[in-house]
């Protein structure tokens, strides 16, 4: 990960109004981000939190009512960056009478990649996300995991260097969330930069190195996902091939140092007890930044 | 007749203009300024009052200059990446289905036009072609109007718009695709027209030798024969043949035929020749005598006629006078250069004020004047049927008033190629009414298809400019919307100058809220309206306010009545090059406006809102 700045946000606000400019929704209040080349970057919250909204305004399709996006250090709004950037709708929003083929080729054509390169990069993605088969079906006939995967490949056709993926996993089979998650692996190891929200706190903390914690539109809690995670007075031991007695010295180590052996098994989800508490938390005295530990 | 008004040749039209009109370009770049302003200040007022002053400002400000340095990052691959698109989707919304309607329409069409017409070519041109612009601009109409909106609907345009694809390049890819639906359509619509028309009218007669009388030549040597047609499809021809057996018809709603022996009492008639026509005219300057012999601009009015047709008293000096440039024996290449003629083409309306005798026809008189010399041809007569083309090809060997034997080509036309065309009315109390158009000389007829493709050009200029709006308009509303507003575009381009006048004042009664006002107290367009506070109120308002909104809506309107030449068609004339031209080049115009404006909605709309 290197220090350059790929995204970053300024006292970002939203508020949608309704026809006549009435407010309606404040969906984002005052938020600060800041995502550096190489990061996987989760944005995390419950259901109209937010997530959506901030990504939206980042790729330019809100405009903010207060406050900036920047992306590639210039303003959202600049048609420009899009040739750096891949995004990958909450829903895959896709013309339904194309196939996949005239799909990636639409989308490739608008990046005015040359005959060739498109097809190349056509079968390398068609390839990777395993629809070989479907193809030459137009995509009114697809499921919806096949759908999600032919939206992923769209959003990769430029080999984009940011990459925004809203929900990532929905409506993906395990082998199908498995995949994504690797990929998502793959592609920070090819040094891109990626944003990605979701509700599925699994997801997160398997592939995130950054997290950001939404509710109500307001940033809840900021870091990075192992810190976070560390729960400063709880020592976690793992170990393999300890014997019985072993293991009954250790109990006796820490008995007589007065601590309390939590568990000597595996660790369970603790992301979900952390999202747990800060929404709890934030519920009970709304407005303020949870958990600063 | 067709052409009533005049057509200026290309270049004038498209610099300097005619005598009260500015040329196309400075028009075009008048109101693109004036659009610009506008929307610069409603742009402006719209991002302050989001923003505040200064940042709106400074948005606008933004706004503008990049899109100016966008427009010029268009990329060729982007638009027809989109317009290929655009074809698709229209594929999918099954166009195709217009081409069945359009069958549909023509099969019915054989039922209830009738061949057995005067003009049967006239009414048929003018049924499917009509029919074609209409289904045409509906097409046009459906597609563009719908195409944004439902990608909004289905928020498609969010994946759209956040590869590098410029919003300009997303409005013209699809006026573009659009415009190639709308061409294959129009051109399947053209060739089946012309192939229906060609085969509705098509039949044939037969020769009746019982109809047969010899014509003896004047040394009484056998000189052909005459005789006539079995009647067929509702009419029958005479027709002369020579010597050999060959000869033509007479021309019987709108059409000859030719005649081939082909041995012993038999003889071939060919299929119908002529229906379709493209004459080609070129007129000349009006201007008339009147009864006391003083020269005016106009004749004399009779009251109901449409003013820009005057008329002349018969049997006195009044005269309507043609002066026609650029005039030489070349205008009839076919004969002999002894033999050639001058080919003229009039058409009368008359005005009767008695009964005259019945079943006569008016007489008229041709004079031929060389405007240099004075040299004037005698008088040639002619009936004149109402509104009526009447081909008269006047002999190259003529007499002068003094019964001198003179030539056309050499003693009439003056040096610089000029020659004046004087035709008078010979019946006490009846009048000839003549408009500029009314005579012409007629060269050889242009080629009909090319004609006929001509008007395809310009019900396809039509409909490009209803997608174009429709596309753009789309940016900002909803299909319907759309549509409405594009269908509200189209009834006002109709009614242009109807609109204009209003606006203007030409008209009477007044501006909108005027109207109301006269509604609601019964008061017809005539009646001066009290001079109270209100109607004060009221006529400063739309002459302050309505009124000049109305002639800047107006600088904006296509005149879509002076976009159809199925009239030109329907009446046998050639569809004038500069005509297309001028269709084409307005076209266009709008094409790129309307791009410019639409890359400016698209680009400050809040796509997922
Ligand atoms: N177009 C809109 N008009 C009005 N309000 C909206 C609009 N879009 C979103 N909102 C509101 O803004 C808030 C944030 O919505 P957003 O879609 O960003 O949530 P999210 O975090 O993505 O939720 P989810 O996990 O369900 O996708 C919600 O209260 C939502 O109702
Ligand atoms: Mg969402």
């Amino acid at each position: 990960m290197s220090e350059e700045i790929i995204l970053q946000t300024r006292a970002l606000s939203k508020v949608y109004r309704d026809f006549w400019g009435r407010q309606k929704v404040r969906a984002l209040k005052g938020l600060d981000l800041e995502v550096r080349r190489g990061e996987v970057f989760g944005l995390l919250g419950p259901n109209g939190s937010g997530k959506t909204t901030t990504i939206k305004l980042l790729l330019g399709l809100l405009f903010p009512t207060e406050g900036e996006a920047l992306v590639f250090g210039k303003p959202a709004s600049d048609v420009a960056k899009n040739e750096r950037l891949g995004y990958l709708p909450e829903e895959s929003y896709l013309y339904r009478f194309l196939t996949a083929d005239e799909t990636l080729d639409f989308y490739g054509r608008l990046f005015d990649m040359p005959s060739d390169v498109r097809r190349q990069r056509i079968d390398e993605l068609i390839e990777m996300v395993g629809l070989q088969k479907a193809r030459k079906r137009q995509l009114q006939e697809y499921s919806k995991g096949m759908t999600r995967r032919i939206g992923l490949a769209q959003a990769l056709i430029n080999d984009p260097e940011l990459i925004m993926l809203d929900e990532p996993t929905s409506g993906l089979d395990p082998i199908g969330t498995r995949e994504m998650k690797d990929m998502i692996l793959r592609l920070k190891d090819e040094g891109k930069t990626i944003v990605m929200c979701s509700h599925l706190l699994a997801d997160v903390q398997d592939v995130c190195d950054r997290i950001a914690i939404l509710h109500q539109g307001e940033l809840k809690e900021l870091g990075r996902v192992d810190e976070l995670l560390k729960v400063a007075d709880v020592t976690q031991i793992r170990a393999k091939n300890l014997s019985v007695d072993c293991q009954q010295e250790l109990r006796d180590v820490i008995s007589r140092h007065h601590g309390e052996l939590v568990s000597l098994d595996n660790p369970t989800t603790t992301l979900e007890e952390l999202f747990l508490d800060i929404v709890r938390d934030s519920e009970a005295r709304p407005g303020r930044r949870a958990g600063v530990k | 007749m067709v052409v009533e008004q005049q057509l200026l040749p290309y270049f004038q039209w498209l610099l300097t203009g005619g005598e009260n009109s500015l040329g196309a370009l400075p028009s075009f770049f008048f109101v693109f300024l004036g659009v610009a302003m506008a929307a610069l200040v409603i742009g402006f007022a719209i991002a302050a009052s989001r923003y505040g002053i200064l940042r709106g400002g400074d948005v606008t400000y933004k706004t503008v200059s990049e899109g100016l340095s966008e427009l010029l990052q268009t990329a060729p691959r982007r638009v027809w990446a989109i317009a290929r698109l655009a074809i698709k989707e229209s594929m999918r919304r099954r166009v195709a289905v217009a081409l069945g309607v359009f069958f549909l329409v023509l099969l019915f069409a054989n039922w209830f036009l009738s061949t057995n017409h005067q003009e049967p070519a006239r009414l048929y041109l003018s049924f499917v072609l009509t029919a074609s612009t209409y289904l045409v601009l509906g097409v046009a109409l459906l597609l563009s109007a719908f195409s944004l909106p439902n990608d909004f609907k289905t928020k498609t345009i969010y994946t759209v718009v956040t590869k590098p694809v410029r919003a300009g390049e997303i409005i013209l890819g699809r006026i573009i695709g659009f415009t190639i639906v709308i061409t294959g359509l129009l051109a399947i619509m053209g060739v089946g027209s012309y192939i229906f028309v060609v085969r509705s009218l098509d039949h044939s007669h037969t020769v009746e030798l019982e109809s047969f009388q010899v014509v003896t030549g004047p040394a009484g040597e056998d000189a052909g024969k005459k005789g006539t047609t079995s009647r067929d499809a509702g009419h029958r021809h005479e027709l002369t043949l020579d010597a050999e057996g060959n000869g033509e018809t007479t021309v019987e709603n709108g059409h000859t035929h030719a005649i081939e022996s082909i041995g012993e009492n038999k003889y071939r008639v060919s299929p119908p020749l002529g229906f379709i026509r493209a004459r080609v005219p070129q007129y000349g300057k009006l201007r008339f005598i009147d009864r006391s012999g003083a020269a005016k601009d106009t004749g004399i009015s009779v009251g109901s006629e449409w003013t820009y047709r005057s008329f002349i008293d018969g049997n006195t000096p009044a005269t309507a006078i043609w002066t026609f440039d650029n005039v030489s024996d070349a205008v009839d290449p076919k004969p002999p250069e002894a033999e050639r003629s001058l080919p003229l083409s009039l058409i009368v309306r008359v005005f009767k004020t008695h009964k005259g005798v019945i079943g006569q026809a008016l007489q008229g008189t041709i004079q031929l004047r060389n405007p240099e010399s004075q040299l004037t041809s005698e008088p040639l007569p002619f009936d004149a049927q109402d509104q009526q083309v009447d081909d008269i090809d006047i002999p190259r060997k003529l007499l002068s008033q003094s019964r001198q034997e003179i030539d056309l080509f050499k003693d009439l036309v003056s040096k610089d190629g000029k020659i004046e065309v004087l035709v008078k009315c010979l019946d006490r109390g009846q009048y000839f009414g003549f408009a500029q158009a009314d005579c012409y000389i007629r060269h050889p007829d242009g080629s009909p298809i090319a004609s006929f493709a001509k008007v395809c050009v310009s019900i396809w200029v039509q409909a490009v400019i209803v997608v174009s709006v429709g596309v753009t308009i789309s940016t900002l509303v909803s299909g319907p919307v759309a549509m409405l507003f594009v269908v509200g575009f189209i009834i006002l381009g109709f009614w242009r100058q109807d609109f204009v006048d209003i606006a203007t004042g030409k008209s009477y009664g007044g501006g909108p809220a005027e109207s109301v006002v006269r509604i609601a107290t019964q008061a017809n367009v005539m009646v001066q309206l009290e001079d109270t506070l209100l109607n004060n109120l009221v006529s400063g308002f739309d002459k302050y306010f309505a009124k000049p909104i109305m002639w800047a809506v107006a600088q904006t309107l296509p005149d879509f009545r002076s976009f159809s030449t199925v009239r030109y068609a329907a009446d046998g004339y050639n569809v004038p090059w500069d005509r297309v031209f001028q269709d084409v080049t307005v076209c266009l115009g709008y094409v790129i406006g309307l791009s410019i404006l639409g890359y400016f909605l698209l680009r400050t709309r809040e796509v997922a809102k």
